[in-house]
């Protein structure tokens, strides 16, 4: 069994307080002031726009980067200390692995889950089927004998979560999980979280760009460009918010949201409020309004 | 024994019974070459996966760093020149080079490849200065200069390999062999994908400083052999070779062994019956079977498609 299973059980998921950081050499800050929390079975996503701090606060809260203010708590544990222990499964955007490595999935999600079992050890039982089971829950049975270097991409991102599961970690966190996947295997990937939180019941944390990515999986969301814009349900997403924190990406160029990947279906999805919604990427005008703080 | 004895070297070696001194020689050199192959054939592996390919040249030419080092400790009467401490130097020297380009190597602003470009010609530089420094050191001190020649070292003599080479290339080999295997599933972990590794608590630091350390020793053992341009095409041919033909990690791993075996014996085969250099007619071997490799498997693909 991982270590992972002892940590304190009262503490949240996720706990941020105060977190700033600026990258060495660089002027301004990338993260200011963040504060929230994700309660254990919950399932936060964080949208932003490149550049907006979500990869580092991700890193920051993955252990993989150092030199923050304020406080993170993962599990009630200092960030490096949660990743010791294995506690969060991360599923990496594009996948930055050397494809040509000759492993099956199947090795792969092994790898994870037992690669703590010491040296002189054969991997035990239990793991094996921990990881079959877990390569049935993300659909790669069928292909968890086929090297990981002939795989989609979206088939990919189903070994790395199982794999994330089968390490028997407590929190995923997905990064960008739609880019590169297309219609048909979004549609699977938003069933896969959803029977994953079904089944499993794990804190999920998705950090994405993409409003379709955050709507397919999460219950709240933060809206993250530097600062927390707006901490709600995906519903409490007004075009006004989204304006507010994609409007961050253009800076002096107001009006023109290159880059953003909010689609109608998307926008229409999560705002309340009813507006005509432009076919195609939605425009949205730059609001001159600021909100005046997070929402709860 | 009158088998055409004469027109064929190998033959003649294999069983002429007044070539027994020469079969002991040969028995020798094979030994220790297997050590070498078995070790650097597993360890490529990982080289070509890693793509460390230019690890294996930069660290064998840091040899020269050490060599110089060593020259003056020599001049100096404070070690033997070409003894066991010789070759502790340039260990030493090597794995501190790899260390080296380990620790400087910065994805932003000093890439992995200009690290090990820099140590390499920075170590060359430094070990010619000092051969040269050693010298009137060594006429002061009433000691022998040193006289290896810079050939000897790019090409090795394989053929000069003494038994206790061939104990000390089996020692290191199977030490870091089971180096290897103590860490082989964090280092696969790693090897795939080193940010998710470290995300999974795998220590990814020590896994790199750990491969650069494995793979100096290995370089400077099967430099001290075959010279500093063997070494180098046995960290690399063998495993490229061997993913040509399989993508299943074992079946890699033992082809790879394989397909360094074969050079190995192929290139002393030749060596003996053309009369070719044996490091030469290895690398050769060995490149010719990277591209037969590559060629069957492109073959295997069009039948398939």
């Amino acid at each position: 069994m991982p270590p992972a299973q002892q940590t304190p059980a009262d503490a949240p998921a996720l706990e941020c307080v105060g977190v700033g950081f600026a990258y060495p050499r660089s002027p301004s800050p990338v993260l200011e002031n963040i504060t929230f929390r994700v309660e254990r079975g919950e399932r936060l996503g964080i949208l932003g726009p490149n550049g907006g701090g979500k990869s580092t606060l991700l890193r920051l809260a993955l252990g993989l980067l150092r030199g923050h203010s304020g406080t993170i708590r993962v599990f009630g544990m200092p960030p490096d200390e949660a990743r010791r222990r294995g506690a969060v499964g991360y599923v990496p955007q594009r996948v930055e692995a050397e494809l040509g490595m000759p492993m099956s999935v199947r090795e792969l999600v092994t790898l994870g889950a037992a690669w703590r079992v010491p040296p002189w050890r054969s991997v035990p039982r239990e793991t094996s089927r921990r990881v079959d089971e877990m390569l049935a829950l993300v659909g790669a049975g069928e292909f968890a004998d086929r090297p990981a270097g002939k795989l989609s991409g979206g088939q990919l991102q189903r070994a790395m979560i199982a794999r994330a599961l089968a390490a028997g970690a407590q929190m995923l966190v997905l990064d960008e999980p739609m880019v590169g996947i297309d219609a048909a295997g979004q549609r699977v990937f938003a069933d896969l979280l959803a029977r994953i939180h079904a089944q499993l019941g794990l804190t999920t944390v998705i950090v994405s760009h993409d409003l379709r990515a955050i709507v397919a999986g999460s219950d709240r969301v933060a809206c993250l460009a530097r600062r927390l814009h707006a901490h709600a349900a995906p519903q409490g997403l007004t075009p006004q918010v989204l304006a507010e924190l994609f409007s961050h990406e253009v800076a002096g160029a107001p009006g023109t949201l290159t880059g953003m990947h909010v689609h109608a279906h998307g926008a229409d999805e999560c705002c309340t409020e009813p507006h005509a919604s432009p076919s195609g990427p939605v425009q949205l005008g730059v609001s001159a309004r600021r909100p005046e703080g997070h929402k709860p | 024994m009158t088998l055409g004895a004469s027109s064929s070297p190998l033959l003649e070696l294999l069983t002429s019974a007044d070539m027994g001194p020469m079969r002991a020689i040969y028995a020798t050199a094979l030994l220790a070459g297997l050590a070498i192959v078995v070790l650097c054939g597993v360890l490529s592996v990982l080289v070509v996966v890693k793509r460390l390919g230019f690890v294996g040249q930069g660290v064998s030419h840091s040899a020269f760093g050490g060599i110089g080092v060593a020259a003056v400790l020599a001049a100096l009467g404070a070690i033997q020149p070409a003894g066991t401490a010789e070759f502790a130097v340039i260990v030493a020297f090597c794995v501190l080079a790899a260390l080296g380009m380990a620790s400087v190597s910065d994805r932003r602003t000093t890439p992995v490849d200009s690290a090990i470009g820099m140590f390499l010609v920075g170590s060359m530089a430094l070990g010619a200065v000092l051969v040269q420094v050693s010298q009137p050191i060594a006429r002061a001190m009433g000691n022998p200069p040193m006289t290896r020649s810079w050939e000897s070292i790019l090409f090795g003599s394989i053929l000069a390999a003494g038994r206790a080479d061939a104990l000390l290339a089996w020692g290191v080999a199977l030490a870091l062999l089971a180096c290897v295997w103590w860490v082989r599933r964090p280092m696969l972990f790693w090897s795939f994908d080193e940010e998710s590794a470290a995300a999974f608590g795998v220590p990814a630091r020590r896994m790199r400083l750990a491969l650069m350390v494995v793979l100096a020793v290995a370089v400077v053992t099967a430099m001290k052999l075959a010279g500093v341009i063997l070494a180098t095409a046995l960290l690399v041919l063998p495993g490229a070779t061997a993913m040509r033909l399989s993508d299943r990690l074992w079946p890699v791993v033992g082809l790879s062994v394989a397909s360094g075996v074969v050079g190995l014996l192929a290139g002393f085969a030749a060596s003996i019956e053309l009369d070719w250099q044996a490091g030469p007619s290895m690398v050769l071997l060995m490149t010719g079977l990277f591209f037969g490799a590559a060629g069957w498997s492109r073959l295997a693909r069009r039948r398939a498609a």
